[in-house]
This record gives C-alpha cells, structure tokens and sequence, in this order.
C-alpha cells in the first residue's frame, strides 16, 4: 500500500459538459484522458491523497479580484463560477490543515484574466488564482503570498492583478513573448511603483527542456522565494511547456515537471493551460500528483519519450545561464519607478486585446500615491459593447483615507458619466454595483 | 419455486418462496469447517415443506471465499503484470511469484511497447519449481487493449490449471486493484470450484434439478458457470443479502437509510430513489482495494451485545463484546441488557439484565434504571453521529459536470428499515432518534435468505469507441472489433443495451425493458491541430440492482 508523506487533496473537476466551441482546445475532452490516467493508476487509493469536489464560487469571490463589465454574470458562466469554486475548495483544505497540500485539476484555466474583465483572454475570464487568494486573504488576513506560474504562457492575467501589491510576489517562466502570446513577460516587467521588484518574468527560449528548466527554478525562483519568505507558495501549474504541446515550443517533460514541483513544495497547484491533452496532461498531471504528495514519480514518463532527442542545444543552456546571473538583481535590488505621475496618481493609459471574444478595451489605471498604503486604484474602461464604466479597489492592506475616497467616487459615478461602476473595499468588504 | 440460502457466521438460513410467499424457513448452526454439509442440512430441512421437484433456482449467499482468503487458505499464484511508465508495479505486489514485465499499452489503447512472450521463461520455470498451478496476468489498460494480457495468458497455458486475465475479472479502471482482483480471483479459484462440484453432487442427490446462482457483494446474483470462472466476485456478500432482504420485504422508492442491527455491530446502507448505492471502485481485502463492486456498507460498533461498562469514570457502550449480553446467558451486560431494563425488550432472562445494569450502576453512583437510559441514549448518540457522517461523505462525493454540481443531489433518507436481532426493540429509540419512519420488515429474523432468494443477477458492460481508431471495445465480453467513423453515441447506447441484453439471454436471466439501465454515456470530441478527428465514446449499462419480487402482504 502506497502512503503519501505529505497529505494532498486533489479537486478534480473536468466540466465534461462545458467547452468554449466543439474544436477549441479548451473543451470537454481535455481532462478525459487525465481522469483516465487517475483512475487507471489509482491515484486516489493512496494513503492521503483524496479527491474533494468544487465548491460554486459566489459573484462576491470574484468581484473581490476583477472589476466586471457590465456584470459578474454577464463574463462568466457556470463553469467559471465552479472552477473559481474548485480553487477556493484546494485553499480552504490547506488553510483548514485538513490536507498539507492541495491540487486544483479544474477548467476552465484563469491566468490570462486581468483586473478588469469584459469577455475572455487566452481561454481565461476569471483568474481562478487572483480569486483563491483574494479569499484566503479575506478569511485569514493579509498573507504573504508567491504565485510562480509555469505555464508556457506569460501570466499577464496575475501580473496585471498583482502589479501594486507588495504582498504578493509574481513569477512567471515562460517561452519568450517574441515567440509566444500574449507577447508580454519582459524582465523589465517588474512591478508597479509601490510594489517594484514583486515581480519576475523569466522570458526561456523556444526548445528549452529539463536541463534548462530546473537551472532557471533553482538559480531563480529558489533564492527569491527563500529571502521572500511567503506565508504561502502557489504555483500556476500550466502544463504546455510539454515537448508534445500542439501551440507552444518547448520541450519539458513530466519527470521534468514533477521534479520543479519537489523543488517548489507549493502549498497549493492550479491547473492552468496545457492543450497536448492526450500526449500530455495524463503524464503531467500525474508527475505533479504524486510529487506533491512525496510519493515516488521516478516511473512516469510518456510512453513514445525520446530524451536524446528533445535536449536543449548548448547555446540555449548558456542563454538561459546569463539569465540566471542577472534576473535575480530585479528582485534584490529594483531599479526606480518609471511610473507616470498626474496630480497624486500614477497612471498607466492601455489598449488590452481579448483574442477569444475579439473585444478591444481602452483603459486608463490610476493609483492613488498615497503614504499609509499601497493605495486606491481607479480604473476607467470602455469597449465597443460597454460604455465608459468605472472601477474602484482598495487593496487588503488599505487605508481609511482611500476606502473613504473610493465610497465618495463610487456614490458620485452616475453623475461623472460612467455607465456601471464597481467598487471592491477590502478594508470594508463591501463589493458592490452602482444601481 | 426459489430457494434462498445465506451462510452466516453463526447460522445458516434457508427459505423456500413460491408465488411472493415464504413456504418454508430453516435456520441451522454454521459449520465453516464444512460448508457443504451445513447447505446441505437448510436443505433437508427447506425440503419437509416443499417439493424438490418444484425447486426451479437456487440463490447461495457464501462465506467461502471470503473465508479462504480470511484465514490464508488460499492457492499459491503466479502473477505476471506488464504496467508500463507510471507508479511502481512493485507497490501492487502480492504473493513471491510477482513478474513484471516489459510491454505498455497507453490510455487509448495503443501498444506504445511490445510485451517479450520469451521474456516469461525463467520466471515461469521458477512459478513450476514451486509447483504453482494457477496463474494471474494483469495489463495496465488492459481493459482497453487486452492483446498482451491474452499472449502471456496464452504462455502459460501449458503448465496452468487456471489464468485469470485483467480484463476479465472488471471493465473498470484501476491497475493496482485489478492487480489484488486478479491475484485472489486465481486464490481461491480451486477450493471455489471443489466445492462448486461437490454442490452440485449434493443437489443431485437431492434431487434437486434447479439453477444455481451465487450471490455477489453488489447485490446481485451470478450463475454459478459464472462464478466458477470469478469467484472472487463472491465475497463479502453477506451485508448485500441483508439489504436486498429489506427490498424484498418491504418496498422502497424513496431515499432511505438501511440499518441491519446485529450482535456487535449495525450495518448501513442507503436506498437512492429505492436503489442500493454502490461503491465507487469496489470493496477492500483486508489492505487490498480490489474492482469487485460492492454496495455500500459500514459498520458501526454498536449492536444488542455491544459490552457495558464504566471506565474512567464515564460510561461507555460497545465497540467490543463480551459474548452475548446477560439476559442471554452471557458474562457481561449489554446494550440488549438495557433495553430489558427500560422496557423496550422483553428478551430472555430480564433477571440476570437488571442485575448486570445494576452492577455498573452502582459504580456510576445512578439507579438501575437511569444507568440503562444513559447507556442506551449514548449508543444512539453514536449511531446517530456514524449515519450522518456516512451520509456527508456520499453527499460530498466527487462528480463531474455542472450539471451535477448544480443539481446537487442530495442523499436525504425519508425512512429508516431496520433488520436484526434487536431491531424490532429499538423501533421507537430510532423514530426518537432520528426524527424518520422506522419499519422493521416482517421475517427479519431470515431477512439475509430472503434477500438471497429474491434478488435478481446483475451484470455490466462498458463500451468505449474511438472513431478516429475505428476501435469498438466491450472488455467484458472480449469484444473488440473496428466500427465506421460515423458511429454515434446513440449507436453506442443501442449496441450497450443490446450486447448485454443477449448477454443475459445467453446466461437465461429474465430482462425486463426497465431493467437495463444506461448509467454513462458520454461523447467527447477528439480534435488534433484545428480539426476533429473523431469521437471517443463510453457508455456503462447495467442491469439495475434489485428484486425479483416483493414478499406478498
């Protein structure tokens, strides 16, 4: 009998009734052949791993993390709400102690879902991630939160969310944006001016495969998260960076995967993108199970893997060895803020493109420059469907000044011409449309 | 006529049904030593009141193989498995002749690496050496492909008198259960069949010319052809015949709660909408999960001689027992002893209960009375706490669809059913307890024989297709052929149904149209760049779990 030395619950929810459209990717099939795997390898008659179902997130769980136009219920559907729910449940185990460690095996994935949310990026509407935290910061207080995101994918979603949080440090490893969408995810992304250096991106070259992969996890991510000492250690555990991937192009592999996660011990993994779901996600997600439980994975491997041929060229290993040299300094020591300053507010004007609804926003984010915290961040978005609406969030560790500030601008949003308005007050916990 | 005999640890009970009536009830001490004559005694006895000529079935609930495998009486095995990348097979091992081979089949089927027949000669020269006579072999993912498993079965056929393959013992998924399933399949296939032909001896000179069936732990029944080739799917069926007893006495549409109350323990078990609920993946050896369907059953450690006593100061009931409680003779006071006390029963010696009540009482500084309600109100607080927390994990089971997470249906029993020695007495104590209806069914006393008797053979069948194979798989059945790319699901629920239709017509068992019941059918999209480039199908039926009639009122 097989026992696990940390405990693990596993939410695994396959939405076999949802897909974005018949020959999307991200479809019913997706997570078959992983349910599959589970269940042929009998995963869960393994002492201390055990399957939980999702809970249903509430529109509150959501409006925490987003502003949504015009309406929570108008940019997610059921399923949105249940992956949400799925995540909140892994979150709620750990923070509970009824497991030491949990895995979110849901769809549909999040980390492309921005602040502000009026249809789907990247296969993401909700960024299942941003809400899990939000929740775990609602319930038990301010945390200390590191989000590392291996999905191939920069994770401009999470990015974008935690951009002025000091509290939260974002890293994302990621096949380079010159070859990859979203195109994002430069290391001069680093962090807004009240959080600099909360930020990594690990731009990897095309073909990068074990080697390369776990150099950058240890000479990086490792040092960074040990002098940031997080209260907790998620990690986006998009599965794509796989040699067999059909839309990206690397060349890990699940021993691979597996190993990064011994490495990270995150405390919570959330499936996010990963497309090769035959070739794929079965092995992945199997690597990852049994190496967040500390049972042995030194047997998974893909059935048609030939090592010799996906190994990385030298050139790459010596790219990627510059980059392990340099990157770190973006944390330890930032460069100052290049940040546009208007009358007390650094602002950011944006144009943010949804490839899978085909929406263009047009944005413009404020944050208050304000003394006692990290400070009020106004956002004014606008697309061809959704006129002008106006979005206001105090973060978690906010102050009295800015929560009063946001009520004043929430009540006055009629008369300044927006058409919705949102406002999410941590402090106060009040999240709410204007009528 | 049907005949229904359950072998219980104590007793043995038989019972004759013709025409939803009980003609005749036996009830004689177990022998485990010897089995058969024990069958045969409930049947001498059924047999003063009813006509052997007239006795069309034979319905056996037996302890055999579950006892075999209990006490260690069991077959030495060789087992060969061919697992492939993924967890250790070493972890899944049983018995010292455990071969793993090379070979791979992957999880759609595909044979990713060849098993080496070649590569089994020294191992199975060694199974020789040690004179070992039955054989398992088990393929990961045999169930979608079993042409290794066959080739090695194939192999060892010359120096075998049994091989039990993977993909024959279940359709599900789940290797290392397969593994336990397969291997104690083979375990205990010899003293199964000995005593299949020595049954069948005995019936004969009975004159007994009746079908035989085994009772399984899913509650059902299989033929006895059947079983001879997967006894292990006889084991532990017991509780199964005592909750397909209930069904038979007193039927159920509802959601309901199933309590057989017995000597040290009380049994649970839920009705869905009438329906026993199964397990998930199948019932555990010992410290082996195996893929032998189960109902769902758990054991609380309170029953009528469930040992009172005062330990630290605090009063406590059961789990354990001190034999039988005092009113029957035994050493020490019990729960039954309590309910003597309170009035609630009227069983046996009710002198020696108020003595033993009196005894603990007196340590308890309470009277004989307050000490009796005390313990009895604690043992319901137990049984109370166990059946709410068995109905929040089935409540809180995994599923798969919004569909389901939304719906969220919820198990919520409208009645209790009790059966057991001193069920019929705490009828009022459960409606207090628990706020439901309680029924106690009549005949409880030979509920587990009547349950045997009534209840109707199950059977499965998973289909998978992939049309982009062309590959058209029913394990159960060693169907494996190659369909059209236009093959549907609808297609595939019609075959479903009709493959195990003709498969029960081929067994002689009686199907009704409602009888079979599709319980998956599924129809994902297979999509490689941006075209589909087939479907991949599952579809589950089952003959739906249940009785061939109800006892008349």
């Amino acid at each position: 009998m097989l026992t696990a030395q940390s405990s693990l619950g596993i939410i695994f929810f396959p939405a076999f009734d949802w897909a974005i459209s018949p020959t999307h990717p991200e479809r019913e099939e997706r997570l078959l052949y992983t349910q599959d795997q589970f269940r042929e390898e009998g995963i869960f008659d393994i002492e201390g791993i055990r399957e939980y179902r999702p809970l249903v997130a509430e529109e509150k769980d959501i409006m925490r993390a987003h502003f949504c136009f015009p309406s929570v219920q108008s940019v997610c559907t059921d399923s949105h709400f249940i992956s949400a729910g799925g995540v909140i449940r892994a979150a709620q185990l750990v923070m509970q102690k009824e497991r030491q460690r949990a895995f979110a095996v849901v769809r549909p994935p999040g980390h492309h879902a921005m602040r502000t949310v009026h249809g789907s990026r990247g296969f993401c509407n909700i960024n299942i991630e941003a809400v899990m935290i939000e929740w775990i910061r609602e319930h038990y207080g301010n945390l200390r939160v590191a989000v590392v995101d291996t999905d191939c994918h920069h994770g401009d979603g999470t990015q974008d969310i935690y951009w002025h949080d000091p509290d939260v440090l974002f890293i994302s490893l990621h096949q380079d944006g010159r070859t990859l969408y979203p195109g994002t995810g430069f290391p001069s992304e680093s962090g807004g001016p009240k959080a600099l250096g909360r930020t990594i991106n690990v731009p990897m070259p095309p073909r990068t495969s074990d080697e390369g992969y776990l150099m950058t996890v240890e000479r990086i991510v490792m040092p960074i998260l040990d002098h940031f000492k997080p209260d907790l250690i998620i990690n986006s555990a998009g599965q794509d960076n796989h040699f067999s991937d059909p839309i990206t192009n690397m060349n890990f592999t699940a021993q691979g995967y597996a190993k990064l996660t011994q490495m990270l011990k995150p405390d919570i993994a959330v499936l996010e993108g990963g497309y090769a779901i035959k070739g794929a996600l079965p092995y992945v997600n199997l690597g990852i199970s049994l190496a967040l439980a500390g049972v042995d994975f030194s047997a998974v491997q893909e059935p048609d893997l030939d090592r010799e041929k996906i190994r990385e060229q030298k050139s790459t290993i010596d790219y990627l060895s510059a980059l392990c040299d340099q990157l770190p300094d973006i944390y330890f020591n930032p460069r100052p803020s290049e940040a546009v300053r208007e009358n007390g507010y650094f602002v950011r004007r944006r144009s943010i493109y949804y490839d899978t609804d085909d929406i263009t926003e047009t944005q413009v984010e404020r944050l208050k420059d304000c003394p006692h915290c990290p400070g009020l961040l106004i956002v004014e978005s606008e697309t061809a469907k959704t006129p002008k609406s106006l979005g206001l969030h105090v973060p978690v560790q906010g102050c009295d000044m800015c929560s009063q500030e946001a009520e004043e601008r929430f009540v006055k949003s009629r008369q300044a011409g927006f058409a919705h308005a949102q406002i999410s007050d941590r402090v106060t916990k009040r999240y709410e449309y204007a009528k | 006529m049907l005949i229904g005999i359950d072998v219980g640890g104590t007793h043995t009970d038989g019972v004759c049904i013709r025409d939803g009536r009980v003609e005749a009830m036996a009830k004689v001490p177990t022998d485990h030593d010897n089995l058969l004559a024990t069958i045969t005694e409930a049947l001498r006895a059924i047999l003063k009141d009813c006509k052997s000529a007239e006795i069309r079935t034979i319905n056996l609930s037996t302890t055999l193989s579950t006892n075999a495998i209990v006490t260690g009486h069991t077959e030495k095995v060789g087992m060969f498995v061919i697992p492939g990348p993924g967890i250790d097979a070493n972890a899944y091992a049983l018995g010292n002749q455990y071969h793993i081979l090379s070979g791979c089949v992957d999880h759609r089927g595909a044979i990713s690496a060849k098993v080496r027949v070649d590569q089994i000669r020294p191992m199975a020269a060694r199974c020789r050496e040690e004179g070992i006579r039955v054989y398992g072999v088990v393929g990961k993912f045999c169930t979608r492909n079993p042409e290794q498993e066959t080739a090695i079965a194939e192999a060892l056929a010359p120096q075998s008198d049994f091989v039990t393959q993977g993909h024959r013992v279940s359709e599900s998924l789940n290797f290392g259960r397969r593994i336990s399933t397969v291997y104690y399949n083979s375990a205990v296939w010899r003293t199964f069949n000995a005593f299949a032909d020595a049954l069948e001896q005995s019936l004969k000179d009975l004159n007994i010319q009746a079908d035989i069936n085994i009772v399984k732990a899913d509650g059902g029944t299989m033929p006895l052809k059947l079983a001879r080739e997967i006894p292990v799917q006889s084991i532990f069926s017991g509780p199964a015949a005592s909750v397909m007893g209930i069904l038979s006495t007193s039927p159920v549409t509802e959601d309901a709660l199933i309590l057989d109350i017995g000597g040290t323990t009380t049994d649970m078990a839920v009705l869905l909408d009438g329906v026993p609920l199964l397990e998930r993946d199948g019932i555990s050896i010992g410290e082996h999960p195996t893929l032998v369907r189960a109902l769902k059953v758990e054991s609380i450690g309170i029953g009528g001689d469930s040992f009172i006593s005062s330990r630290d100061g605090q009063l406590r009931v059961g789990p354990d027992r001190h034999g039988p409680c005092m009113a029957a003779g035994g050493p020490a006071p019990a729960l039954m002893d309590a309910m003597n006390v309170l009035g609630h029963a009227a069983f046996g010696d009710r002198e020696r209960s108020a003595k033993g009540i009196k005894e603990v009482a007196m340590i308890q500084g309470l009277s004989a009375r307050e000490c009796a309600e005390q313990a009895v109100s604690l043992a319901m607080d137990i049984l109370k706490k166990r059946v709410s927390a068995f109905l929040t994990a089935i409540n809180a089971r995994p599923v798969y669809t919004i569909q389901e997470i939304l719906e969220d249906r919820v198990v919520r029993p409208a009645s209790i059913l009790v059966i057991g020695g001193p069920a019929v007495a705490m009828v009022p104590l459960l409606e207090e307890t628990f706020g439901l209806p309680v029924v106690a069914p009549r005949h409880a006393e030979v509920a587990n024989a009547i349950g045997a008797c009534l209840t109707r053979p199950t059977q499965s069948l998973v289909l998978t297709v992939d049309t982009s194979r062309g590959s058209f798989t029913v394990p159960g059945l060693g169907i494996h052929k190659t369909v059209k790319r236009t093959y549907t699901l609808e297609e595939a629920v019609h075959d479903a149904t009709t493959l195990l239709r003709a498969e029960l017509d081929r067994q002689g068992i009686p199907a009704e149209d409602g009888d079979i019941q599709v319980i998956q059918a599924d129809a994902f999209n297979m999509v490689e760049g941006h075209y589909t480039i087939g479907r991949n199908i599952r579809v589950r039926c089952q003959m739906r779990p249940g009785v061939i009639t109800t006892l008349a009122s």
